[in-house]
């Protein structure tokens, strides 16, 4: 399993690199314009890596399911559990590294905005310092921001599985049809048409536990706790969404695929 | 003790049959050639038993035992295609077999890359393909295990890379292993065959010992081959 | 050593040792490669080396010694007898050869002695 992980890590790492380097010189270019500066890498920034952890993922299970470098993973004494599982932890170790690095951005631009605004920085509280900004400025510290990153991660992942399953799919029990890529997005609405019915079904039941949190918390005046509380569920379901849909690709990778 | 045992195997596409129940029984200490044109189910063959499609029916036992990912580490198959890791260097493509097959001769590996002149730091992208092919061979030949699948391994390669190849081959062989060779260029390759399997449109045409056969054709495998398939 | 796919090889490799033996180049007693190392040296197939071997071995042409390897013959009358036998085939084939052609007796001795002396003024 760790090989499995390593060799995903060791196959992208130039890209991986290429990127994070050019977002620092972004950042660095656009330090050079001031708070603005700052906050508009934040937000362009955010929008690449997301966009780049997407495409990264999915390429790297499509190359190996469709190109003829798969047949190196592929040849290799692994289930099709194994391989699944190991291409699953690798997406989040990257995705938590990358959550890891853009929140150190947010420190650091944070920081930033805070020194450019007049303000002294005592470095070593710098975590309490940007959240003071926030705070004032936007009503949430980095606590909630730490929550929002990892629903954020968490339903990237279910995403994510339910990619990863809708190709797995298509490879397998309809490994012959043209077009693959239009089919297999076709299965992947389909798979998520399901999911949605049954987490209608799941947020049905689970009104009781919305109601009670309501009770506690001050209306909108939410701790990062509170946060924590209210997305726990959908954080759940995306977790437990991901568990089974690699479990199912586990299986068809075992037993049904056609290179 | 090393048996590869096929049994009624078939493989349909949508458009066509690739396998059409094939009954193969090979034993070790032998070198098989799989021969017949491009199409006749060769390749798909070679691809069920390595574990990268699955049959329509019948069963593949490899050393008794039902396909599955654990008989993948009995088999070593070198497809046809440029399978490697293109960004990679010789070296690290070793180090991926290293540390997937517990049965990977790593120096043994390198030693022979070192005689047959492919430079190590090389990328794969950057070979020759008469040193991609060479690669190759040496990578699943590198393996020490019970099952060895060589899909076209002359295909595109030049006269000097073909000798080398067939060298390694040659050397391969071993008493508890099976060597199965698949090609259309028989002449190239019949003196080192034991046996030979004649794949036509999916069915097995023949399965002969070499040298009976040129007793009692008085022709050579390659004459016959031409009479079976018609001019390749 | 170059083969002819049309016919066994283990034959013409067969025929090979026995007119080195004859021929003297392989001298008796002499210690021939191991079946692995005379096929990689061949470029041939294991198995028909073994085979060559134990057909030699029927023959008493080959002999082996276990745990050593196989050696020539050194059995003076074995080679007499073997070298006698080579030349009877070529001799009969000869003989059914010229008869086939239409010569007589008289014309295919004639005829020898003549090439004979050809040969052997260009030597």
């Amino acid at each position: 399993m760790i090989s499995l992980i390593k060799y995903e890590f060791i196959r992208k790492y130039k890209l991986v690199s290429m990127i994070l380097i050019t977002i620092l010189a972004l950042n660095l270019l656009l330090l050079t314009k001031g708070a603005g500066g700052s906050m508009l890498f934040l937000v362009v920034s955010l929008s690449a890596l997301f966009v780049f952890y997407l495409v990264d993922i999915i390429k790297m299970y499509s190359d190996d399911l469709n190109k003829k470098t798969g047949y190196m993973l592929f040849m290799t004494p692994n289930s099709g559990y194994k391989i699944i599982w190991a291409k699953l932890l690798a997406a989040i170790i990257e995705g938590a590294g990358l959550v890891l690095i853009y929140f150190i951005f947010i420190l650091i631009n944070g920081a930033y905005i805070v020194v450019s605004m007049g303000d002294q920085i005592d470095y070593s509280q710098i975590v309490r310092g940007v959240n003071q900004l926030l705070s004032g400025t936007f009503g949430f510290n980095l606590g909630h921001v730490l929550v929002l990153l990892i629903a954020v991660l968490a339903f990237l992942i279910a995403f994510i599985t339910t990619v990863y399953t809708a190709m797995t799919i298509r490879k397998s029990i309809f490994s012959e049809i043209k077009f693959g890529g239009l089919f297999s997005f076709i299965i992947f609405l389909l798979i998520n048409w399901l999911l949605s019915l049954v987490s209608d079904k799941f947020h049905d039941i689970m009104t009781p536990y919305y109601d009670s949190i309501n009770a506690v918390s001050n209306a909108g005046n939410i701790s990062a706790g509170g946060l924590a509380l209210i997305l726990l569920p959908i954080i759940s379901v995306f977790i437990i969404q991901a568990i089974v849909l690699t479990g199912f690709s586990g299986y068809l990778l075992e037993k049904k695929i056609n290179l | 003790m090393s048996r590869l045992i096929i049994n009624e195997l078939t493989k349909k596409y949508y458009n066509k049959i690739a396998l059409r129940n094939v009954s193969l029984n090979f034993e070790q200490g032998k070198i098989y050639g799989l021969l017949g044109p491009n199409g006749s189910g060769k390749t798909t063959l070679m691809k069920v038993v390595a574990g990268l499609h699955k049959q329509t029916s019948g069963h593949v036992l490899i050393n008794d035992q039902v396909l599955s990912y654990k008989t993948k580490s009995y088999v070593s198959y070198m497809p046809t295609e440029n399978y490697l890791y293109s960004s990679f260097k010789v070296v690290d493509i070793l180090k991926f077999y290293k540390d997937m097959y517990k049965d990977f001769r790593y120096d043994y590996a390198l030693n022979l890359l070192n005689d047959i002149n492919v430079k190590l730091d090389y990328k794969v992208s950057n070979l020759s393909s008469g040193e991609t092919a060479k690669l190759k061979t040496v990578i699943a030949l590198s393996r020490d295990t019970d099952i060895y699948l060589l899909d076209e391994p002359l295909n595109g390669v030049d006269v000097l890379a073909r000798d080398t190849i067939m060298d390694i081959i040659a050397k391969s062989y071993g008493e508890n292993k099976i060597i199965i060779i698949s090609t259309h260029l028989v002449s190239e390759i019949e003196k080192v065959l034991d046996t030979v399997v004649f794949l036509k449109e999916g069915a097995v045409e023949l399965f002969f010992d070499a040298e009976e056969l040129r007793q009692e054709r008085q022709m050579s495998v390659e004459g016959i081959y031409k009479e079976v398939f018609g001019n390749d | 050593m170059e083969f002819n796919n049309n016919i066994p090889i283990y034959l013409q490799v067969i025929d090979k040792i026995k007119q080195d033996i004859v021929s003297g180049k392989l001298k008796p007693g002499d210690k021939m490669p191991s079946s692995r190392e005379y096929s990689y040296e061949l470029g041939i197939n294991f198995n028909t080396v073994a085979r060559v071997y134990k057909e030699l071995e029927n023959e008493q042409i080959l002999f082996t010694k276990r745990g050593l390897g196989t050696y020539i013959t050194e059995s003076r009358e074995q080679i007499e007898d073997l070298r006698y036998r080579m030349a009877k085939n070529l001799i009969v084939s000869f003989i059914e050869g010229m008869k086939q052609l239409g010569y007589s007796k008289k014309d295919m001795i004639k005829f020898i002695e003549i090439e004979n002396n050809n040969i052997e003024r260009i030597e």
